[in-house]
């Protein structure tokens, strides 16, 4: 390790706080995340070099010496195939129609039963946020929540079927490792497998969905119908829906079916299947996205356009501001103060990681966090199988339902909700959100502390 | 990536209008001439072997000779106390304007939207104008609206006048003159392209109908009706498109709305088509 002096990783602290608290208040700035990250990229980097903390590095790649420039091995390239072959498949899959038919088919097969709708919508968006992502989930779901309670006459409750649907996302963020951007960095630092994810995660997903979908209905008196003749009509009103509207071809249907279904076996497979786990999850996702986009062959470019650049370039030089950190010392000053915690054991100690980790992301991105503490928690040799791991996972996730900044995907139901002309202000989603985040972070302390630990 | 309104395009077109099969019936009929009473009576038998389809054993079939009112006042007193379910008239009722296709005469005009029962406008008895297979029956029903979709009461109005093993239209012609309107203001925004506006714009207006006379022959299949329902939908100028049809496809009634909630007078394009299509009987709504 080499010597840093302190005034210069105080600077570098000063910088991290900056950049952290500029994200926090990037709606404020009115500024790209990108571009906030790219710009304490490039200062950070150059601070770096002028101190001496970096040096192009000489490397022999397949018998060739090659000069890499100092910010290409700080970036985390795995994740970012992920993220980049995951949207583009997600993207390219939704064109065949697949995901609005399961959520017309469910939305009649409610017959306009508000708590059944609520039942089907909620395990919906759990469900699709594990195999797609939060946003998409989120944009889906809450988008057909807005015309099915239109047609039923029932805006009075979209608040709280839209409020219940974004506190899932997150939820429904754990299940997989693929699930949300902290799972994907945590996971393969911890060198967690998809299926021991899945397999840990899972039993958490489905008490704290129920005990969010009994909670919301009952605090914004969601009911079934009672009577036949309010049955009858609000079971004619959804038989408008027609399912197979936006499916183009039958044909594009079955193979984007067939694909997702592959997609999601292939994920779960990669530790364990010949040579693909050499390439890693990153491969098998820009292969499947390579393989979906042969469909528009010819106007692939209008997918590449739609591709969110300013996640993809976030990543990038939120992986460099962190890599120049590590040079600086400022994680393992961080790693330092968190030697306390983790100190504690493996009660206490999680049980605390757990609730910093969720205020923390409640107020800022969980991306930065979740690269920081796994970078610092990579640094102390833990067993994949640490509880401190899961409560990063859990608290990173959770703490999104604290605030409406405090993922994209609530950011994503806020939106929809202003839309929709409903009256949401930070303060009163905070007030209606906490106590269940409140409650999906205690139940995840129990199992944390007792299940896992 | 995915967005907001990328799904929420979605979910609205798959949101369709849902057709309900509903039979009205017509138990008075009343018909309204400006003949004398064995004329008059000459009509009304005639119109019944027109509207045999929709003559049933108990309906009662009434009828005012030209003597029964002199005045508009009189005519509406008089649709009042009978209480009719469907009118049967004529253009021009004590007046030889008939013979100047400009205007509806100063009865109908004021029936078609002084009263809420259906009015069936016949081509007028002295207008030699009529097409030959006129008044015979109603083999051939064609249903005419600039907005078809969720229009259940002009289908089934339509579908109840159409004979056994006969054929319904239902039509739907977007008027070009308001899409090119709207093209042209598109064309000079620069964040919208305009070939693809035209495109999208153009399909998704004429797929609404489509979906709705697909739904509408599904349910009427379902009920078992000896009936066929045909599609006519497009982009055109609505006199011109239904003048046409009517020639083509030897058309015997024609029904259509004329009432607009906005306005006192007919809406859209009713009252050019109740003026200009006198060749063969309406059915105004």
């Amino acid at each position: 390790m080499h010597h840093v002096s302190t005034p210069v990783t105080a600077l570098f602290v000063f910088l991290l706080v900056a950049m952290t608290l500029s994200l926090a208040f990037e709606e404020k700035l009115h500024a790209k995340k990108s571009v906030i990250v790219g710009l304490f990229a490039a200062i950070t980097l150059f601070l770096a070099a002028a101190f001496g903390l970096v040096h192009p590095e000489t490397v022999t790649i397949m018998g060739n010496p090659v000069t890499l420039p100092v910010y290409v091995p700080g970036i985390n390239w795995e994740v970012i195939a992920i993220i980049l072959g995951s949207s583009l498949f997600v993207d390219v899959t939704s064109k065949c129609g697949l995901f609005t038919w399961i959520a017309i088919k469910l939305t009649k097969a409610s017959r306009g039963d508000p708590l059944k709708l609520l039942i089907f919508y909620s395990v919906m968006t759990v469900v699709f946020s594990a195999v797609l992502n939060n946003v998409t989930a989120m944009i889906i779901v809450g988008t057909l929540s807005g015309v099915s309670l239109g047609k039923l006459r029932l805006t009075n409750k979209l608040l709280g079927f839209l409020l219940i649907e974004g506190l899932l996302t997150n939820v429904g963020g754990m299940l997989t490792l693929i699930s949300s951007v902290p799972n994907i960095i945590i996971g393969s630092t911890a060198g967690i497998s998809f299926i021991t994810f899945f397999i840990t995660a899972s039993p958490y997903v489905v008490v704290a969905t129920a005990v969010t979908i009994f909670m919301g209905a009952r605090l914004f008196g969601i009911k079934a119908l009672k009577g036949e003749a309010a049955k009858t009509e609000a079971a004619s009103l959804v038989a408008g829906f027609d399912e197979n509207d936006g499916v183009e071809s039958v044909g594009f249907f079955r193979f984007g079916t067939t694909m997702t279904v592959l997609f999601i076996v292939a994920m779960a497979s990669v530790s364990v299947t010949p040579y693909v786990k050499d390439l890693g999850m990153g491969y098998v996702a820009l292969t499947f996205a390579v393989i979906m986009l042969t469909r528009y062959a010819a106007t692939a470019d209008r997918f590449y356009q739609a591709v969110d650049w300013d996640l993809l370039a976030f990543f990038g030089c939120l992986f460099i501001v962190i890599n120049m950190m590590e040079h600086a010392l400022v994680l393992e000053l961080i790693g330092e103060g968190l030697k306390p915690i983790i100190g504690l054991g493996e009660t206490v100690g999680v049980g605390v990681l757990l609730v910093a980790s969720a205020v923390a992301s409640s107020v800022t991105d969980n991306i930065p966090l979740a690269a920081m503490l796994a970078k610092i928690l990579g640094g102390l040799e833990l067993a994949s199988d640490s509880p401190f791991w899961w409560a990063v996972i859990f608290g990173a996730n959770l703490g999104g339902n604290i605030t409406p900044i405090g993922s994209a995907s609530t950011l994503v139901a806020v939106t929809i909700i202003h839309k929709n002309r409903l009256p949401m202000s930070f303060a009163s989603f905070v007030k209606v959100a906490v106590p269940f985040a409140a409650l999906q972070l205690v139940l995840a302390a129990v199992y944390v502390l007792v299940v896992l630990g | 990536m995915t967005n907001l309104n990328q799904f929420e395009s979605v979910f609205k077109s798959a949101d369709k209008a849902v057709y309900t099969y509903d039979r009205p019936t017509f138990d008075r009929v009343l018909v309204v001439t400006d003949l004398n009473e064995a004329d008059a009576a000459n009509i009304t038998n005639r119109v019944r072997k027109f509207l045999n389809t929709i003559d049933a054993a108990g309906t009662r079939w009434d009828t005012l000779s030209g003597d029964a009112f002199g005045s508009v006042q009189a005519l509406l007193e008089s649709i009042e106390k009978h209480k009719p379910d469907l009118i049967v008239t004529y253009r021009h009722l004590h007046s030889s304007a008939w013979q100047w296709p400009y205007s509806l005469g100063e009865y109908l005009d004021v029936m078609t939207q002084a009263t809420s029962v259906p009015l069936l406008v016949l081509p007028h008895p002295d207008d030699d104008r009529a097409l030959p297979h006129s008044i015979q029956d109603t083999d051939r029903v064609m249903a005419v609206t600039n907005h078809l979709t969720g229009d259940n009461r002009l289908v089934n109005i339509a579908v109840a006048f159409t004979k056994p093993s006969g054929t319904c239209w239902l039509t739907h012609v977007e008027r070009k003159s308001v899409f090119e309107r709207y093209m042209d203001a598109i064309s000079k925004i620069p964040a919208i392209d305009t070939d693809v506006a035209r495109e999208a714009l153009s399909e998704q207006l004429l797929k609404e109908p489509r979906d709705f006379i697909a739904a509408c022959r599904a349910a009427i299949d379902a009920q078992g009706l000896p009936i066929r329902i045909e599609e006519v939908v497009s982009m055109g100028r609505q006199i011109d498109e239904y003048g046409e049809l009517i020639a083509k496809r030897e058309i015997d009634l024609l029904v259509l709305h004329t009432k607009d909630k906005g306005q006192l007078a007919m809406h859209g394009a009713a009252y050019a088509l109740a003026v200009e299509l006198r060749n063969i009987p309406l059915l105004m709504l």
